[in-house]
This record gives structure tokens, C-alpha cells and sequence, in this order.
């Protein structure tokens, strides 16, 4: 088993280059057959996102999926392999796993935290499994990526504060009120970057838009755009007493909003006032931030906290890495399980297990001379190793084909060595059999003796 | 039985000491485990406490009302209510508080001498004030209120501290963590609305038992004047509320005021030996 995986990214390649190599939801199921049917390819699954995409296999060997992946890509979109070599980025064998942990926990992603690529991967993952192009080996390292993606997003705060302006400001919003439900925003002026933060604010719950501009019929206009009500820029402080967060972006060039005439306002409110200023010049007098019950962030407030939030999803980050790390070597443990010499090796060895306890059980009964018991035990040696020779020589001969992993995994599963250790409850016998023989393989190991062979 | 209520009191310190740890290292990683163990460890705790009192109660044939044992129901009240008010809000933040004031309760419990009586220092007239159902409810509701206003002057103190970094634009990880404003200011207010008829309820029944038993001048006592004042103090706060409107950092600081009342005559008042209103008691 080669693992590999070919792409192109945000990082790699400009726009004019990834949104000619997409892979729409509406062609995987081809693309997918197309690349599983080059000799060697035993997997795939493609990867398509806007700033991404990657494909997926395994092949029987490195270079061979490699270079299966680069013609495919090539010739699939019809560029020339040369020119598109450049752009490529090529991971192979233990890399690409680590790779797919970190594009699921986002931490490869243009906006590190963002949420959307978990859902993707998904998709993608989806595409391959319903074109039956994933088996055993994707089939887990898919499932245990969403697993990477959800830890990530649950253990560490890396999504956790907006990275942009307009989310700041409604990040904070929240913070002052806990949440947005029945609230009233006052825009003041009608720029795009108000009705921006005010879109949000709106999808987050807030009731009610009040709109004052200069130009009655362009605060008409807004307010409409909401379902809000425009108000004369006359009423401003009228306005500014049923609203609760207020986002100013006049052309103005001297203050609209000032401590003196706020003040009263202030007085008169049980509710506190979130004042978003992101016009410039201000509008918004920055002294009314001393009055009880006011908050307000201009523009550069607003930066600072974006700036804050992306330094703090960077030091999540290297947590989120710990937890790749930790996913990557169970993973590997699930690789080595399903190599057929230990496999081979613990059935033996769970054989052997049986056959000295049920010995034991026997010697105990019987009154046996001492040459008496040795024949039984190469009796029963003999039986167990006649036994399991036809199964494990054609499970070794079933290893090296496409589908050895499965042979390995029913196997596994027949002679109950799977995840044995973390089971409890009615498996316990068969769970402290599964840890003897585990132990007698170590110890195997340690000595280099033949696993399970009963020396007759 | 009372070596074993000792045992349950220690271990159910250690829980919430444990609990405390948890909830803080929660907020501070927003590991979403960590609340479940901290929740599982305050649980715990609060059967071993609850234990803790009913076995020294039947050791003693009834739980002396002592100012230790009853900073130790104080202790108790206060992770009861905690857990209701977890289970309304959906917010563990206040674990990473409420918990260690109710460890440091029970620590100055302790100190007091939790398991030391002092009703056989008293004189025939308090014994037959004491000995009656009504003390032992007065008591109780006493514990409750004063464990709802310690809910309310945690929300205010957080209300500060959040109200101060949104004015001072800090963005910082423990900023992100903590509750909102509004939130907050609920708790404080919420704190005080279920508080203060339990404690105007408990002092009544006390005022009750002093008149039906005819004590000399108990209104003069230090004690009873410092309860007046913690009256006052809460009852002002719910008038401004209501009535004026306060919110925010005002009703904040009215709030930490009476809890400061609170604290000097629930802990302070007890190591004076004076008055009507047996310190000890």
C-alpha cells in the first residue's frame, strides 16, 4: 500500500490555475472511475474546493500513482502535464496522512479555523464512497480525518472569534448582550460596509433597523433592504434611544455623534449602547466610551480584535497539531494491525493461548506420567498448527492481492482481534486472551522466536 | 458515625478543590471533558457533604447550630444553588467561582472548628430561644439567601471585569471565554430577586422567635443591627433596580457592597463574643 496524494492549492497555485483543475460534484463519480481504472490505483478520492484540489489514492507503487495522478489530472482537464507540474505539490506515504489531518482541522486552510473544509472533505470522502473508489484503507483514514477535524474544533478554540471585521463587530455585539434576538440596530449613513455588518447582525437575530441618513430617500432605500424603518437625520437622538447597537459610516468629517448630546441618552437607557464606528474620519466622538453603559469600537478596535482572534486561532494551531499527532499514530497502529505477519503472528499466538489453558484444564483432571503429557501436548500442537497452516499460508498469499486489507480485516474479525483491549463487559475472557497473546508476541519479538510454533 | 462524617467532609473538600481546578483549567482551554469531570467532581462532592452533614447531625443527635456548622450548610447551599443556576444557564463559567467560595466556606468552617459546639456555654433564656422549629428554619433560609447573594455578587464582579475589558477594547483568550455582559447582569440581578424574600422570610421568623421569647433589647444587638443593614442594602438594590432603572456597573457595585455585609457578618461577626445574638451562633 503507496499512499499519495497530488494537488494544488491557495498556496500553490493562483486562481486562473484552481479554477481550471475543479472537480464539480457533478463529474467526481466519472473522474473518480476514470483514475481507478489506471493500472495500480486501488483508491481515490478527490478533493475539490475553491482553494484546493487534491487527489487522493493508493497505488501499488509511489512513482506509478504519482505519475497516474499527474496524466489523469492533465489529460482530464486537458493542460499540459509540464506546465501544470508546476503548480503541483506531491506527498507520499506517511506525509499524506498527516497532510489530510491538517487540511480537515483546517490548519491548511487560507483562513486558519475556518469551518467549511471539514464539510468538504466530507463530500468529497462521500463522492468516492458511493462510487465504491474507497475501501479499507480510505474508508479509515477518512473517518478517522472527520474524527481529527471535530477533536480540533471541540478541544481547541481554533473557530472559535471571528477573523473579520463585520463578524468582530458582531462577536462583541454579543458579548454586550448576550444574544441579538429582539434587538434594534440604527445605521447611521448607508455605506457598504455598514450594510455589510449590519447583514449579519440582521442574520444573528436582531428584530429591528432603524436607517438615518443625510439623504432621506437613500436611508429609504436601506431600510428597505432590511424591512427596517428610515428615519429623518434630525431624529438621530431620538433614534439612538430605542436602538442597541448602532453602526456609524458617514462621509462626515467632524463628529455626528458627541459625549454632550449622548450623555442624556445614556441617562435615560436601562440597556447598555454598542456604538460600532467604522467610518474615517470618525463619527462617533471617542470620549462617549466614558459614559456608563456605552461601548465603542472604531475601525481600529475592530482590527486590533481581529488581529488578537487570528494570533490567538495560530496558538490553538500548534495545540490542534498535538492532536494530529496523536490521530496519526493511532492511525499507524491501525496500519501495522492490518500487516499480515502480525496478524498471522496473533492468531497463532491467541491459538497457543487456548491450547495451554485447555491443556492446563486437562493435566489437571488426568493423572498423567510425565511422558504421557508430553505426547499430549504435541498432539494438541500438532492439531493447532495443522489447523491454522492452510488459513494463514492463504491469508499471506490474499495479503499481496487489491483486496488484502479486507482478507486481513475479516480475519481479524473472526478470530476477535479487533481493538481488543477496549472492550469490556461480556468479551472480557476473549479480551484477556486477545492481551496473553499479545504479550507472548512481544515477548516473540523480543527474542526472535517463531510466533505460536510449538517446537514439534 | 462522626469519624466517618469527618472523612466525607475532607474527601468533599478535596472534590471541590478538584472541581475548582477543572473548572478553571475549563475556561481557560474550553475543553468541553473538562466541565463534564468538574460537574462530576461537584456532584460528587455535594453527596459527600450532604453525607457529611446528616451522619455528624445523627452523631450529635441533631446538628448544633454553631457558626462552624452553619458556614458549613452555607458552604452547602451555595453548591446546591450553583447547580441550579448551571442547569438553567448552560454555563460553566460560574463553576470556576462559585465552587472555590464555597471550598473557602467550608475552610473557614473549619478553622472555626466545624464540629465544636458552643450551645452548652449558653444561658437558660438563649437555650429556650434556640430550641425551637423556628430557629432551625430561620437558620436555613438565612444559609440560602446568603448563598443567592453570593451567586449575585459573582455575576457583578464578572459584570465588571467584562464591563472593564469592553471599555479598555482587551480582547483577550479569557475575554472570549467569560459570559456575556447582559448575561452577567442577569445572574447579579436574578441573585438577588430569590435571595432577598428568603432572607426577609428568615429574619422575620427570627424577629418572631425574639418577641414570642421576650429578649431585652434584641434589636440593639450588633448583630441584628449588622442583618438590618444587610436588608437595607438589598432591599435599596431592588428598589433602584425596579424603581430608578439601575443597571450595569451601579447595581454592580451595590450588589458587591451588601455581599461585603454579608461576608463581615457571616464570618467576621462570629469570632465576636457579644450581644443578644450569641456569636457563635
Amino acid at each position: 500500500m503507496h499512499l499519495v496524494v497530488v494537488g494544488l492549492s491557495h498556496k500553490t497555485a493562483p486562481v486562473a490555475i484552481r479554477e481550471k483543475l475543479t472537480f464539480p460534484a457533478s463529474v467526481q463519480r466519472d473522474a473518480l472511475a476514470q483514475i481507478t481504472a489506471i493500472e495500480g490505483v486501488r483508491e481515490a478520492v478527490i478533493v475539490s474546493t475553491c482553494n484546493r484540489t487534491e487527489v487522493y489514492v493508493v497505488a501499488s507503487s509511489e512513482d506509478g500513482g504519482v505519475d497516474s495522478v499527474i496524466t489523469f489530472l492533465a489529460g482530464y482537464h486537458d493542460l499540459d502535464r509540464h506546465e501544470l507540474a508546476r503548480y503541483l505539490y506531491v506527498i507520499t506515504g506517511e506525509a499524506v496522512v498527516r497532510h489530510l489531518f491538517r487540511v480537515v482541522a483546517s490548519l491548511d486552510s487560507m483562513v486558519v479555523g475556518e469551518a467549511q473544509i471539514l464539510g468538504q472533505v466530507k463530500e468529497a470522502y462521500e463522492h468516492g464512497f458511493d462510487a465504491d473508489t474507497t475501501r479499507r484503507v480510505f474508508n479509515k483514514l477518512f473517518r478517522q480525518s472527520f474524527e481529527v477535524g471535530k477533536r480540533v474544533r471541540t478541544e481547541t478554540a481554533i473557530g472559535e472569534s471571528a477573523v473579520s471585521i463585520s463578524y468582530a463587530a458582531v462577536e462583541l455585539a454579543k458579548k454586550v448582550f448576550d444574544n441579538l434576538e429582539g434587538r434594534t440596530i440604527l445605521i447611521l449613513g448607508a455605506g457598504k460596509m455598514s450594510e455589510l455588518t449590519a447583514k449579519h447582525l440582521v442574520c444573528n437575530g436582531v428584530a429591528r433597523v432603524l436607517v438615518a441618513n443625510r439623504t432621506f430617500e437613500r436611508a429609504e432605500e436601506m431600510a428597505g433592504r432590511f424591512c427596517g424603518t428610515a428615519i429623518p437625520y434630525e431624529q438621530l437622538y431620538e433614534g439612538l434611544r430605542e436602538a442597541d447597537i448602532v453602526i456609524s459610516s458617514t462621509a462626515a468629517t467632524e463628529y455626528v455623534i458627541t459625549k454632550r448630546d449622548l450623555a442624556p441618552v445614556a441617562r435615560s437607557r436601562t440597556s447598555p449602547l454598542f456604538l460600532i464606528d467604522i467610518a474615517v474620519p470618525r463619527d462617533i466622538d471617542p470620549d462617549v466610551n466614558d459614559l456608563g453603559g456605552v461601548f465603542l469600537y472604531d475601525i481600529d478596535d475592530l482590527s486590533g480584535v481581529v488581529e488578537s482572534n487570528l494570533e490567538e486561532r495560530m496558538a490553538e494551531a500548534r495545540r490542534a497539531e498535538g492532536i494530529i499527532d496523536e490521530e496519526i499514530d493511532s492511525f499507524f497502529g491501525w496500519v501495522e494491525s492490518m500487516e499480515v505477519v502480525p496478524t498471522v503472528a496473533a492468531i497463532r499466538a491467541k491459538a497457543e493461548v487456548i491450547r495451554e489453558m485447555e491443556l492446563e484444564k486437562a493435566f489437571k483432571r488426568l493423572d498423567l506420567s510425565e511422558r504421557d503429557r508430553k505426547t499430549v501436548e504435541a498432539l494438541t500442537c500438532a492439531i493447532v498448527n495443522k489447523m491454522l497452516h492452510g488459513p494463514t499460508a492463504r491469508l499471506k498469499k490474499a495479503a499481496t492481492g487489491r483486496d488484502g486489507y479486507e482478507y486481513m480485516e475479516v480475519a481479524r474479525a473472526l478470530y476477535g482481534l479487533e481493538d481488543s483491549e477496549d472492550r469490556s463487559g461480556p468479551g472480557a475472557f476473549r479480551n484477556l486472551l486477545n492481551l496473553k497473546a499479545r504479550e507472548i508476541v512481544e515477548k516473540q519479538k523480543e527474542t526472535g522466536e517463531n510466533v505460536g510454533d510449538c517446537g514439534s | 458515625m462522626t469519624q466517618v462524617a469527618f472523612v466525607a467532609f475532607w474527601m468533599a473538600m478535596a472534590l471541590y478543590a478538584g472541581a475548582t481546578v477543572l473548572y478553571g483549567y475549563q475556561v481557560a482551554t474550553k475543553r468541553a471533558a473538562l466541565s463534564a469531570y468538574a460537574t462530576f467532581a461537584t456532584g460528587a462532592g455535594f453527596v459527600l457533604h450532604t453525607a457529611s452533614i446528616g451522619l455528624h447531625s445523627s452523631a450529635t443527635d441533631g446538628t448544633l447550630l454553631t457558626g462552624a456548622n452553619v458556614l458549613v450548610l452555607m458552604g452547602w447551599a451555595l453548591v446546591l444553588v450553583y447547580f441550579v443556576l448551571e442547569h438553567l444557564m448552560k454555563v460553566k463559567t460560574y463553576g470556576a467561582v462559585l465552587v472555590p467560595v464555597a471550598l473557602v466556606v467550608l475552610l473557614v468552617a473549619q478553622v472555626m472548628g466545624a464540629s465544636r459546639g458552643v450551645l452548652a456555654d449558653l444561658s437558660s433564656d438563649q437555650a429556650a430561644l434556640v430550641d425551637n422549629w423556628r430557629i432551625g428554619i430561620h437558620v436555613a433560609l438565612i444559609a440560602f439567601a446568603n448563598a443567592g447573594f453570593a451567586v449575585s455578587a459573582v455575576g457583578s464582579a464578572l459584570y465588571l471585569v467584562i464591563e472593564r475589558q469592553l471599555k479598555h477594547r482587551k480582547n483577550t483568550k479569557l475575554f472570549n471565554r467569560l459570559p456575556s455582559l447582559a448575561q452577567t447582569d442577569r445572574v447579579a440581578r436574578h441573585g438577588v430577586i430569590w435571595a432577598f424574600p428568603v432572607y426577609s422570610a428568615g429574619l422575620l421568623l427570627g424577629v418572631l422567635r425574639a418577641v414570642e421569647t421576650d429578649q431585652q433589647l434584641w434589636w440593639a444587638d450588633a448583630r441584628v443591627v449588622f442583618a438590618g443593614l444587610v436588608w437595607l442594602a438589598f432591599a435599596a438594590y431592588q428598589f433602584m433596580r425596579w424603581r430608578k432603572g439601575w443597571a450595569g456597573r451601579s447595581a454592580a457595585y451595590l450588589s458587591l457592597g451588601g455581599f461585603v455585609l454579608v461576608t463581615i457578618l457571616a464570618v467576621v461577626a462570629r469570632t465576636v463574643p457579644a450581644g443578644f445574638h450569641v456569636f457563635g451562633l
